[in-house]
């Protein structure tokens, strides 16, 4: 989970996994118990870098790096400020420079180089483009307002559609409830014999089914769900052929420098079997064959039997 | 099977002389080290290669009868293979480094297990008749510590291909195919008298399994006064191939010469050589404590 514990209480961070680390401005971590801690006592103090601090600074740690964490908060901070889109620039090559800028500055204010620079920099651009600030800033929120606008109406869509299926299912079930009390009725009413009732009330069954069937087939989808519509032909480049040597199959000659060896199945054809002992019906039963035992003799007594020539 | 064992490839050599050569090496091996190792010695104190080559035939047969007495019944192939981890073993190694007691049962322990032949520790050496519990129970720690070393010094070939199964393919060939010959049952008794005696000897190690077994058969054969030339030719279609036919009757020949060469070594010359051993042992080899205890306890049987 965490391989640095709290720098405060070392001990707790493992043996609770389930505390949390909150993270401060000057970037050090403490575990939740600590920060009460330093809190109760009236100092406000950073314990590794001396940093004043307010109780407010300290947010729960979302990343496992708490420089991480600092520097996700100055981030925003800056980007607050530096909210300037590609379109607000006339070419690419001003727009990345514009990037490298902010970049240059988050750098410096997440490893304390140059804060006072950074920050007078800061404030002499805040000063000069307050207006594209402004309007971009509407844009941003109004962007935010449309994305909310279609979320919630995804969500809509979703407890619709549920609460029709649910519907649905509602009435499939009181009509079969109908269907079995109509049945029930016109056994006790008609005068027609049982079977026919039944059968009449069986194809009444099947066509109620086959209704609910064809509904629910209704619904016809035309994308899949990567966007891709459906029934357009994908062009893809053909497969390169690669031509090689057919593998073709040589049986392995192997030497036993010894006379050949009848097959197995040959044993007891050619009259061997008759000299074995016959194999009882308990061994037969794992699988063991005579001729299993006469064709391991015989090989054994074939396989080196002549010497090796030259 | 055979034709592509390491036995055939590691393990079966050309002639005699290779294997003297190399049991003469293991030898010098072992002197030059414990020359080397500054404890003060005697070069006579060493076993020469005769002497080596007494209580190696000694330790042989005494594994074989251990071997035969053991209870359960041991099939012949774990005793065939037990002698050839014991004669491999002592290829490569000198009977002064290791003391062949241990060894011969460690070899007939392992070729237990390697043959499935389903023996717990306990009931093995529960074998070892002359011993009280405590030093069975020595004498198992001893088969355990040395288990691996013997698995190492074969090299890792367990497989042994012994000639007992070939011998059963070739009668059950001779029944079927060999009408000549009335009833090779008969021959039966005496080509297995023939496969024990060659496993006492270097056979093993020279000469694939089926063509011990072809000699041992031939041989009861012509003891009983029957002919199986025409086997040979007919039969397994030598009649025209004639040099592999005579290189077959020649390496029968072979082991027939072999076989007549073996010879159990005499008692006192066992002794004087046991005696020998039991010093070499006592002073450069530092985990004979076991051994020489259960030496002592046994000093009358071994």
């Amino acid at each position: 989970m965490d391989d640095q514990g709290c720098p405060r209480c070392k001990t707790t961070k493992y043996r609770n996994p389930s505390l949390k680390l909150m993270v401060n401005v000057c970037g050090h971590t403490l575990c939740e118990s600590c920060v009460d801690m330093l809190f109760v006592r009236g100092s406000g103090n950073c314990v590794q870098c001396d940093t004043p601090l307010r109780k407010s600074n300290f947010r729960v740690q979302l990343f496992e790096d708490p420089t991480v964490d600092k520097e996700v908060e100055i981030r925003k901070k800056v980007l607050k400020i530096y909210n300037k889109r590609d379109f607000d620039f006339s070419s690419l090559r001003e727009y990345n420079d514009y990037l490298e800028q902010v970049e240059e500055i988050v750098y410096n204010l997440t490893n304390n180089i140059e804060v006072e620079r950074t920050k007078q920099i800061m404030e002499a651009y805040q000063r000069e483009n307050r207006d594209v600030i402004q309007k971009n800033k509407a844009k941003l929120t109004r962007e935010q307002e449309e994305l909310e606008e279609l979320l919630l109406l995804e969500q809509q869509d979703n407890e619709q559609r549920r609460l029709e299926t649910l519907q649905e299912e509602q009435r499939q079930l009181q009509a079969k409830r109908k269907n079995k009390q109509a049945l029930l009725d016109e056994l006790e009413r008609s005068h027609v014999p049982a079977t026919i009732l039944l059968a009449q009330h069986k194809d009444r069954a099947t066509q109620l089914e086959n209704q609910i069937e064809k509904q629910k087939q209704v619904v016809k989808t035309t994308i899949f769900s990567t966007g891709i519509p459906m029934g357009q032909t994908v062009l893809l480049q053909p497969v390169a052929r690669i031509a090689e040597v057919l593998y073709s199959y040589k049986p392995i000659e192997i030497n036993t420098y010894g006379p050949p060896v009848p097959e197995l199945e040959q044993l007891g054809r050619l009259g061997y079997l008759n000299h074995v002992r016959a194999a009882q019906p308990q061994d037969m039963a794992g699988g063991y064959t005579s001729g299993l035992a006469c064709h391991r003799a015989i090989q054994d007594a074939f396989s080196g039997l002549f010497p090796p020539l030259g | 099977m055979f034709y592509n064992s390491s036995q055939k490839k590691c393990w079966t050599f050309e002639n005699e002389d290779t294997l003297e050569k190399l049991r003469y090496e293991a030898n010098q091996k072992y002197r030059n080290k414990m020359l080397a190792s500054g404890k003060p010695t005697v070069n006579s104190l060493f076993l020469d290669a005769h002497e080596e080559d007494v209580l190696f035939r000694h330790y042989e047969k005494r594994l074989l009868d251990f071997c035969n007495a053991f209870k359960p019944v041991m099939p012949k192939s774990v005793v065939g293979t037990a002698i050839m981890y014991f004669r491999r073993f002592y290829l490569n190694n000198s009977l002064m480094e290791y003391h062949p007691r241990t060894i011969m049962l460690t070899c007939a322990y392992l070729s237990c297990k390697v043959d499935e032949f389903n023996v717990s520790s306990t009931q093995f050496v529960g074998n070892l008749v002359q011993e009280n519990a405590s030093g069975q129970e020595r004498a198992l720690e001893q088969i355990l510590e040395y288990e691996l070393l013997l698995i190492q010094q074969l090299n890792f070939h367990l497989v042994v291909h012994n000639p007992y199964r070939p011998m059963e393919g070739l009668l059950i060939d001779l029944k079927t195919r060999y009408p000549l010959l009335e009833n090779p049952e008969s021959l039966r008794k005496s080509a297995d008298d023939f496969l024990t005696r060659a496993s006492l000897t270097d056979i093993g190690l020279l000469f694939p399994p089926s063509q011990i077994a072809m000699t041992a058969i031939m041989n009861s054969a012509s003891r009983a006064g029957l002919s199986m030339e025409s086997y040979l030719t007919e039969c397994l279609g030598l009649k025209d191939n004639k040099e592999t036919l005579s290189k077959m009757y020649d390496a029968m020949r072979r082991i027939k010469s072999l076989m007549k060469r073996y010879e159990l070594p005499k008692p006192d010359e066992v002794n004087a050589c046991k005696v020998k051993l039991e010093r070499i042992h006592a002073e450069f080899c530092t985990n004979t404590n076991i051994i020489i205890t259960l030496m002592g306890h046994l000093g009358r049987e071994f």
